[in-house]
């Protein structure tokens, strides 16, 4: 709930690549998370859920599987910064897809509940974008 | 730079108020360390380490070098550096005490390096670590101090545990940094632009703020909130959005932050806006006058940075704005003469 919502996926977030649909997600927390933080992406494309297993993401220039993250404690995706879901929907240059995604972020100094488990923050966009062509 | 007469608190600003601005094109922490300063909303300067520094806990020297000549250029002064001790960083388990150690400890020693007093941890930084890390903050001379951010009040059994923890040590180099999101009169009014944007009823809304407002510990009241959102038809959503208003947004009399004196180390001025009112600058949901006559009170001459958070419900306001008034507002009451005492 707040401004920041608006902005985990901007006008031009969309990117269509090779192998797929480029989604560059923005945070909506105010600090750098670690990656494991990127607790849930529940993401539906032009109606068809996509399984979480068969997204990869690149942040600070390193792709990882979306399983990878978890164990990504060392690295940190930093406030300003997109991470990029490669997401593998057919696509082409100026293709509108709709976009659903509930982004939970895992707050990992916030714990609550008697079994101290981290906050999660959600955050859910429903947005119809165009997709730019990949820059060479 | 808005300073106070000597002996009283000093102003400042953290850049965590400018939240939404660091998200503007263009923008970079040079720029808004420059126009914080620029502004005259000094003279101390806070920040969020893992919101302003990228890289953070492992800088380089360049980096290190280019954030202290940003800070130089400024001619503002570190106040205190935000860190975090992520407990929950990895899936499932928390770190250890030894991890949970090294986890702060690199940051305090990336603190000195920048040159900053003081640091802010959380609650979660409990009696163990905090007992480890005095010998560090004493060798490196960087104050540790634990925020007291809203649902915490005096009464919390770990802040309790903390407040015998410094008394017994009896040091200056541990202690609590106050934040009056802890110490609120009202409900912010800017929670009803992200209320509206949720599709929150204003009903609801309305609802939330006066139960909030009644006497009575805020945990005793979740079950009529929730009863009483459910009936108005609030889904599970929005029923979170207004558990966080209780959440973020404490009771406690702001008289009781003498009692956490004199282990104060720092003051985070936390507040959702300004507004002018018939008797000049006010603060509808903060009582400055009653946090000011406890600062001066206890004779407190560290920072108080103004931590402007109304972005985290409306963009419809400036934050450079806001912190100019709370620290004209401030300035006013801190040098006001004493209030004659009553008894």
């Amino acid at each position: 709930m707040g401004p920041l919502d608006d902005q985990v996926v901007r006008a031009d977030s969309l990117t269509a690549t090779a192998d797929g649909l480029d989604i560059a997600v923005y945070s909506h927390w105010y600090r750098a998370l670690p990656l494991p933080s990127l607790a849930r992406v529940d993401l539906t494309v032009d109606g068809r859920r996509i399984d979480p297993a068969e997204l990869s993401v690149t942040v600070n220039g390193t792709r990882h599987p979306f399983s990878g993250l978890a164990e990504a404690g060392d690295e940190y995706w930093f406030t300003t910064d997109p991470l990029v879901l490669h997401v593998p929907v057919e696509t082409a240059p100026g293709r509108e897809h709709r976009v659903q995604l509930l982004l939970g972020l895992s707050i990992p100094y916030i714990l609550t509940g008697p079994d101290r488990v981290p906050l999660v923050a959600p955050s859910a966009t429903d947005k119809t974008l165009t997709a730019a062509g990949a820059r060479t | 730079m808005t300073d106070t007469a000597p002996g009283l608190p000093r102003l400042g600003t953290t850049l965590f108020s400018l939240t939404l601005e660091q998200r503007r094109p263009g923008r970079d922490l040079a720029s808004l360390v420059a126009e914080v300063a620029a502004r005259d909303l000094g003279p101390g300067l806070e920040m969020v380490a893992f919101q302003s520094l990228r890289g953070w806990p492992r800088l380089d020297d360049d980096a290190v070098r280019e954030v202290r000549g940003v800070i130089d250029a400024s001619g503002l002064t570190p106040s205190c550096l935000a860190i975090n001790l992520d407990l929950g960083l990895y899936p499932g388990r928390l770190l250890s005490d030894d991890e949970a150690y090294e986890y702060v400890a690199v940051q305090v020693r990336g603190a000195a390096a920048l040159g900053f007093p003081a640091v802010r941890v959380g609650i979660e930084c409990g009696p163990e670590i905090m007992t480890r890390l005095l010998p560090l903050a004493e060798q490196l001379g960087v104050k540790v101090g634990v925020e007291i951010h809203a649902p915490l009040t005096i009464e919390a059994p770990p802040v309790a545990a903390l407040k015998e923890l410094f008394t017994r040590l009896d040091t200056p180099w541990l202690g609590f940094i106050p934040d009056m999101s802890a110490s609120m009169r009202a409900v912010p009014d800017a929670v009803d632009d992200a209320h509206r944007v949720a599709g929150i009823s204003p009903e609801l809304t309305a609802l939330t703020k006066e139960l909030w407002a009644e006497p009575g510990p805020t945990m005793a009241k979740f079950p009529e909130l929730e009863r009483r959102a459910a009936e108005a038809g609030a889904t599970p959503a929005q029923l979170g959005n207004l558990r966080m208003l209780f959440t973020m947004h404490g009771r406690m009399a702001p008289e009781r932050w003498a009692e956490f004196f004199p282990h104060v180390v720092h003051v985070h001025g936390k507040f959702y806006g300004i507004v002018d009112g018939p008797d000049g600058l006010t603060d509808p949901s903060i009582d400055w006058p009653a946090v000011a006559r406890v600062l001066r009170e206890q004779g407190y001459t560290g920072f108080v940075s103004s931590e402007y958070e109304a972005h985290a419900y409306s963009d419809r306001y400036s934050a450079f704005d806001q912190i100019r008034s709370q620290h004209d507002m401030l300035k006013r009451l801190l040098e006001a003469e004493p209030a004659v005492a009553a008894r």
